[in-house]
């Protein structure tokens, strides 16, 4: 049953030093008390955001906030919130602050609970499709503050005094973008936002276009003041048509209201975003080849420098954003920088959307402080493994990042540690990988997408992927030597020194971090032609054990003609040479006789 | 002259009034998930069931439809929203789901507890 009420105590680093654990005891106790206990829920949560105010509590149904209150004074507020229905005024924060708005409605589950919610504060909550949602929960307020109160200069201040930086993938400080790109003098100048979303398994863009379109139009036209640009530009992949369509309504909707166009909301200052559609080309996320699509031309990255905010779109200075960084911005308007820069570690700040998926019981999008370690996101909030396998490997960043074992789970997430670690952040793929997985396998899998996505513009990223994935697959297949290995490994950082662009740069991550941590299961299979999980089908034999019966099903399904037998009834057999490893004989044999070998010649 | 600002409130205040015009404030509100994800689970039948009830006669109803809030292997998610009660999330609703959301929930206030997301 859901319960009468809930209550979330604040669980996060700097709460935690004051005593949430003799907090909750001292709640249980007095819920117990009143006889309350059964009609109340407690969850403890991840940082929620008010450290200085701490120990910090939200009681729900109604999202009322206390803080800074001691052991003594709880007694108190169960009492006369709960059973009397009047708030102890004296310990609630009365803030109506932009973040974490979700708890209202999803505080109490734990997978959301434990999250901390900026970039998708509104997702899920509102009508995407109705601006009054938006506005209705202070929306284009962050503007109008702006607009209002402060300078161009200041608000570049205050986006660089937040320590946000860029949420897709590479961590540039977006202050020092905005502020490089408010000092170039020009007549014209772009704001872009990169909707261009296309690591495998990622979604969070998407999510939030879908959910929240008005904070990417909001943050957009605010940037538009800060550096003194006329003209926005979303460009979009066209696989996204219903991000598209929300896009494109919140536009229209924010022109009809003076959001966006000439003198917004009556201040000296114009503004108008378009659509532009991409067509799926993974290149086109990198900031130079994207530009390029959009003038017309094939998407190919170009060197830097100059950089956009120098040269950019059609040569003008352009500052160009990811949609996660976009969604940040109003926050940091309202709330503030110095809130902002509260939140997460020392060199990275705020939270990070990840997309998580794979062998994981809850599969979803989960926004998290930075420093929130690998093992909290995938146990606490994901709930761990399926089925009671074992956790193998989790991947991070896409086809550009890498996999990380058992060892690093207490990592904490920022863009250090993770490129320390020998991985990415990236836009936030997160890819949970089983004992079920092969690791060659993996790796192969996503060099294969980079392979295929490389623009072929430079040598080594279009030669140097393609020679490594044939490495790959000779290796998949059996026909890998020792050698292969350590050819992977200078191949790889050839390329990652010599690519032109983050694509080829980062194409090898996934081979390098896999050889780094795994190298056991590469040496497996050049050396001894096994694959331990079972994935690599060259690599595995089929033998038929003494429960056959000779029934010959097998020998009917097999396409090779691999199966010999001595006839009705007597033990059949695989002739190894001849089988192809389709697995036939394996799922029609009804006594259990075919057993699958996991080495390539049957043992 | 009203500052950008000003503006801005006079604007809340109006998109308030038409959220309510258009009965925000009745005794339940239910939304809907209706990103790609969630029309991909089937939400698009489950948002036309309600849409039906609603336009059959169902009372003190406010329907709306939301985004996406990551719960990917439960969708297509639910919520009913009532004054002082936390919100019922329900998950993998399907059509015949819905019908009993609306029967069970919506016209009895009975929750059905074994299709809550804990």
């Amino acid at each position: 049953m859901p319960k009468r009420f809930n209550i979330t105590l604040c669980d996060g680093p700097t709460c935690l030093h004051k005593k949430s654990k003799e907090i909750v005891s001292a709640i249980e106790q007095e819920l117990k008390k009143h006889g309350l206990a059964e009609k109340t829920g407690i969850n403890l949560s991840g940082c929620l955001g008010m450290c200085g105010k701490g120990p910090v509590m939200i009681i729900n149904p109604g999202y009322v906030i206390y803080g800074s209150f001691a052991e003594k004074d709880i007694p108190e507020i169960i009492e006369q919130h709960l059973l009397r229905k009047k708030p102890v005024t004296r310990f609630i924060i009365d803030e109506d602050h932009l973040y974490n708005r979700f708890f209202r409605v999803f505080g109490d589950v734990n997978f959301f609970g434990k999250q901390m919610r900026i970039a998708l504060r509104n997702c899920g909550i509102i009508d995407p499709e109705n601006m009054d949602d938006y506005i209705s929960l202070r929306g284009y307020e962050a503007l109008a503050k702006v607009l209002t109160d402060m300078s161009p200069e200041e608000v570049v201040a205050e986006v660089k005094k937040s320590g946000l930086r860029g949420r897709g993938g590479a961590g540039f400080p977006t202050g020092i973008k905005w502020e490089l790109t408010a000092k170039e003098k020009s007549d014209e100048k772009y704001v872009i936002c990169n909707a261009d979303e296309g690591d495998p398994g990622a979604f969070m863009d998407r999510s939030a276009i879908e959910g929240d379109p008005h904070t990417i139009v909001e943050g957009m036209v605010i940037a538009g003041y800060a550096i003194g640009a006329k003209k926005g530009i979303v460009y979009i992949r066209a696989e996204y048509p219903l991000a598209v369509k929300r896009l494109e309504k919140a536009i229209e909707d924010a022109r009809k209201e003076g959001f966006l166009g000439v003198n917004i909301l009556g201040a000296q200052f114009s503004f108008d975003i378009e659509i532009r559609l991409g067509a799926g080309a993974f290149v086109c996320g990198e900031e130079t080849a994207l530009m390029l699509s959009i003038e017309g031309h094939r998407g190919m990255p170009r060197p830097r420098p100059p950089f956009p905010s120098v040269s950019g779109l059609f040569g003008k200075p352009t500052l160009i954003n990811n949609v996660e960084t976009w969604a940040n911005i109003p926050v940091i308007i309202l709330d503030g920088a110095n809130w902002f820069k509260s939140i997460g570690t020392e060199k990275s700040k705020g939270t990070k959307v990840f997309a998580l998926a794979g062998k994981i019981k809850n599969t979803g999008l989960v926004e998290v402080p930075m420093g929130t370690t690998l093992r909290q996101i995938i146990y606490n909030i994901g709930g761990g493994i399926p089925d009671g396998k074992k956790f193998k490997a989790v991947q991070t960043g896409g086809p550009s990042g890498g996999c990380l074992s058992e060892e690093y789970l207490d990592t904490k997430i920022d863009y250090e540690s993770l490129a320390q670690a020998g991985s990415i952040m990236g836009s936030g793929g997160m890819i949970v990988i089983d004992e079920d997985s092969c690791m060659v396998n993996i790796a192969k899998f996503f060099l294969e997408f980079t392979q295929n996505e490389s623009c072929g513009k430079c040598t080594p990223c279009r030669e140097g992927t393609k020679r490594m994935l044939e490495i790959l697959t000779r290796i998949t297949e059996g026909k890998g030597v020792e050698a292969d290995i350590d050819k992977l490994q200078r191949l790889g950082n050839m390329i990652k020194k010599a690519s032109l662009c983050g694509l080829g740069q980062s194409a090898p991550n996934p081979v390098l971090s896999t050889i780094k941590n795994f190298r056991a299961e590469y040496v497996e299979h050049v050396r001894g032609k096994s694959c331990r999980a079972g994935v690599c089908q060259q690599l595995l034999s089929y033998v038929i054990t003494d429960k056959c019966v000779g029934c010959g099903a097998c020998k009917k399904v097999c396409p090779a003609s691999a199966i010999i037998s001595g006839g009705a009834k007597t033990r059949h057999a695989i002739e190894t040479n001849k089988c192809v490893k389709c697995g036939a004989c394996f799922k029609i044999c009804k006594f259990n006789a075919v057993k699958i070998s996991r080495t390539k010649e049957p043992r | 002259m009203l500052t950008p600002l000003e503006i801005i409130k006079k604007k809340r205040a109006q998109a308030l009034n038409r959220i309510i015009s258009k009965g925000y404030l009745s005794a339940k509100r239910v939304y809907v998930g209706m990103a790609t994800c969630e029309i991909a689970a089937g939400s698009k039948e489950v948002m036309e069931v309600f849409q039906e009830a609603v336009k059959s006669g169902l009372n003190d109803v406010y329907l709306s439809q939301k985004g996406c809030a990551g719960r990917c292997n439960l969708e297509p998610t639910v919520e009913v929203v009532e004054q002082d009660k936390i919100p019922v999330k329900y998950g993998l609703v399907t059509k015949e789901k819905a019908k009993e959301i609306i029967e069970r929930h919506l016209k009895k206030g009975e929750v059905i507890k074994e299709w809550i997301i804990k």
